[in-house]
């Protein structure tokens, strides 16, 4: 169990992480998420005792990680590729670290032919690629057999069948009763991995939640009807319950009935349609629009409307899952944010 | 808090067949033993001091055999003043010294470096226990590589000096004090070194200022300080110089100056000086490490 409690970092006037406070639990995989420069590395260091908190406590089964007597028993870590001396080989790498722990060298081995290093272990790690590097990082962090496991993207460099193995891994440990608390920037890999979900964004959680939840939250699916009769059509609607926004003249986007209903309806009531859209916003959508306040370094928006559809689905994502009333702050800079927690209140099955 | 709940299992799985004792300093030294020996640059660096320090011994020698070779024609006996054994066995320690603080820099900042103090500060969070751990290791290597380096220069220049009664007395005190006192003062340069390493992180960084220190810098004050009109306060950084002030330990005070070299601090006064810029550096380099985030 890892509960961090208004942890912050600063350096110089940069916050890297602004007073997060997460509990992550015991028996299932939680998947940390968020774009890069979002917090997540600084936040896992600060969780190891590398990094100082400016301000805030972690703890690691009730103890700070640097009062821990037998740490690599309690906390394993990948933090980052290659934390490991490039000069020297596999074996002697993890040799060295499990004599600090008197572990035993049939263990290291173990770990070693758990994680596919064999063929690779006498060599110096120099000359590993990124996926090697990953799985050395994977066996050192598993060498005290720990009841937490802390991996910083651990799927980075991996070819599918280690992505594979690395998600089976993380789940057998977690169905062991395990912690494993699991940082990725992608979306979907948390989606196949985890159970449960912390999403930071510049050093903020902006939701803490089941990943059951964000992919309800996230597949709500509305409809785009453009219709010289936009206001006659949303007059009908909004009599069957509907949710109706005007996004431009002529343009409304119609929550709650789908498409077949909604054209229905329009001919029903002798009212001409120039389109009829149902849109479906995928969890890759949910995520970019949750996390679009808290992208440290964003690349150029190539086609115009990608990233404006599901704005009011991310905040409705927001607003269910909010744990933290301070964590409101990004999603209230955002437009829609209005009508949209009404509705997904409805449609999200919360707790 | 979530609806998902998995059937969580409160309890502590045991794990079977793994056992993790708790960290100690012995587990420590043990880890920082494996450490040092799995890197080629150990081995090329420590090989190399030997091979500087028994070298250089085996030429001057040859230097001495020489002379002495001159002395026998002239009939006199000044090879043993110029070419004592015992300068003659540990001659090179000032280049054996550079070599180990190289090796002493790299210990430290080849971690940094490559990223492997992470791994180092994730198994040994109290993390002056490993640096200690690090320090003692280094300490204890050098000690006994130097001591086996004198050892091998006096066997090999035995046999070359012997005939010229070039040989060291056992029995004069002044005599047995630099072979003992070599191989503390490379010790304690590699100590320095590890501290200049923890401050500065950087291989380069970390090996430039040690050459700046005990080679660049001692030059132009060992030059001046050597004229017999040179501002006393140039006489004065040049005896308190590191590698000055701990190089005492090899004469007997007076001797520097009654040989026209410059004034240096009596034996064991200088070598408590390099002790303590010593350990002033450890102890800097032990709370950087502790507060720095790594």
């Amino acid at each position: 169990m890892i509960e961090a409690h208004g942890l912050a970092k600063r350096y110089g006037s940069k916050t890297a992480v602004d007073h997060v406070t997460f509990t992550v639990q015991p028996g299932r995989v939680t998947g940390f998420l968020g774009p890069n420069g979002a917090g997540k590395s600084t936040t896992m260091r600060m969780i190891m005792g590398l990094d100082k908190p400016t301000a805030g406590t972690v703890t690691v089964n009730g103890r700070p990680y640097a009062k821990l007597a037998r740490p690599l028993a309690e906390v394993g870590a990948l933090l980052e590729a290659k934390a490991v001396h490039s000069g020297r080989s596999a074996f002697n790498h993890l040799r060295a670290l499990a004599a600090t722990h008197a572990i035993p060298t049939q263990r290291v081995l173990d770990v070693i032919e758990l994680t596919g290093l064999e063929s690779v272990a006498k060599k110096r790690v120099g000359g590993f690629s990124l996926g090697m590097g990953q799985r050395l990082g994977i066996a050192a962090a598993l060498l005290g057999d720990p009841q937490t496991l802390i991996l910083d993207e651990p799927v980075n460099g991996l070819d599918p069948e280690g992505v594979i193995w690395v998600r089976n891994l993380a789940k057998h440990l977690a169905s062991e009763g395990r912690t494993v608390f699991l940082s990725s920037h992608l979306m979907s890999e948390v989606a196949l991995t985890a159970d449960h979900v912390i999403v930071i964004g510049r050093g903020r959680i902006l939701a803490d939640t089941s990943v059951e939840d964000l992919i309800a939250a996230s597949e709500r699916k509305h409809v785009r009807v453009r219709s010289p009769q936009a206001g006659d059509l949303a007059a009908l609607l909004k009599e069957k319950d509907a949710q109706v926004t005007a996004p431009e003249a002529d343009v409304l986007e119609v929550t709650g009935p789908d498409a077949a209903s909604v054209g229905e309806l329009a001919a029903a009531g002798r009212i001409v349609l120039h389109e009829l859209t149902p849109i479906q916003s995928t969890l890759e959508e949910a995520y970019m629009s949750l996390t679009a306040d808290a992208v440290e370094y964003r690349s150029e928006n190539l086609s115009d409307d990608a990233g404006a559809e599901p704005a009011d689905l991310a905040a409705a994502a927001v607003g269910a899952h909010l744990t933290d009333p301070s964590t409101t702050a990004p999603a209230a800079g955002r437009p829609a944010t209005g009508t949209a927690p009404a509705t997904s209140s409805q449609e999200v099955s919360d707790r | 808090m979530s609806t998902t709940t998995l059937d969580a299992p409160a309890g502590r799985k045991p794990s079977p067949g793994v056992t993790v004792k708790k960290v100690s300093f012995g587990r420590l030294l043990r880890s920082e033993w494996i450490k040092l020996w799995s890197l080629r640059s150990t081995w090329w660096t420590l090989g190399s001091t030997v091979v500087v320090l028994v070298g250089t011994a085996l030429m001057i020698a040859a230097a001495a055999v020489f002379v002495a070779g001159q002395d026998a024609d002239g009939g006199g006996g000044e090879a043993g003043q110029l070419f004592p054994a015992s300068m003659v066995v540990t001659v090179g320690y000032q280049f054996g010294a550079l070599v180990v603080a190289v090796l002493g820099s790299m210990v430290i900042t080849g971690e940094y470096s490559t990223g492997m103090i992470r791994s180092t500060f994730t198994v040994a969070p109290h993390r002056l226990g490993a640096y200690t751990a690090k320090a003692t290791v280094l300490a204890a290597v050098t000690a006994v590589l130097v001591a086996v380096a004198v050892g091998l220069s006096w066997l090999t220049t035995y046999p070359l000096l012997k005939p010229h009664g070039i040989t060291v007395d056992w029995s004069d005190a002044d005599q047995l004090r630099p072979l003992y006192g070599v191989v503390l003062y490379v010790v304690l340069v590699a100590l320095f070194a590890i501290g200049i390493g923890t401050l500065i992180r950087h291989t380069a960084g970390a090996i430039f200022t040690m050459v700046a220190v005990f080679l660049v810098i001692p030059l132009p004050f060992g030059i001046a300080s050597q004229f017999p009109g040179a501002p006393a306060w140039v006489v004065e950084i040049n005896k308190f110089l590191p590698s000055v002030a701990g190089s005492a330990i090899t004469g007997s005070g007076g001797d520097s100056v009654a040989a026209g070299g410059p004034e240096i601090l009596e034996p064991w006064v200088g070598m408590g000086v390099l002790a303590a810029y010593t350990a002033a550096l450890l102890i800097a380099g032990g709370i950087s490490l502790k507060t720095r985030d790594a």
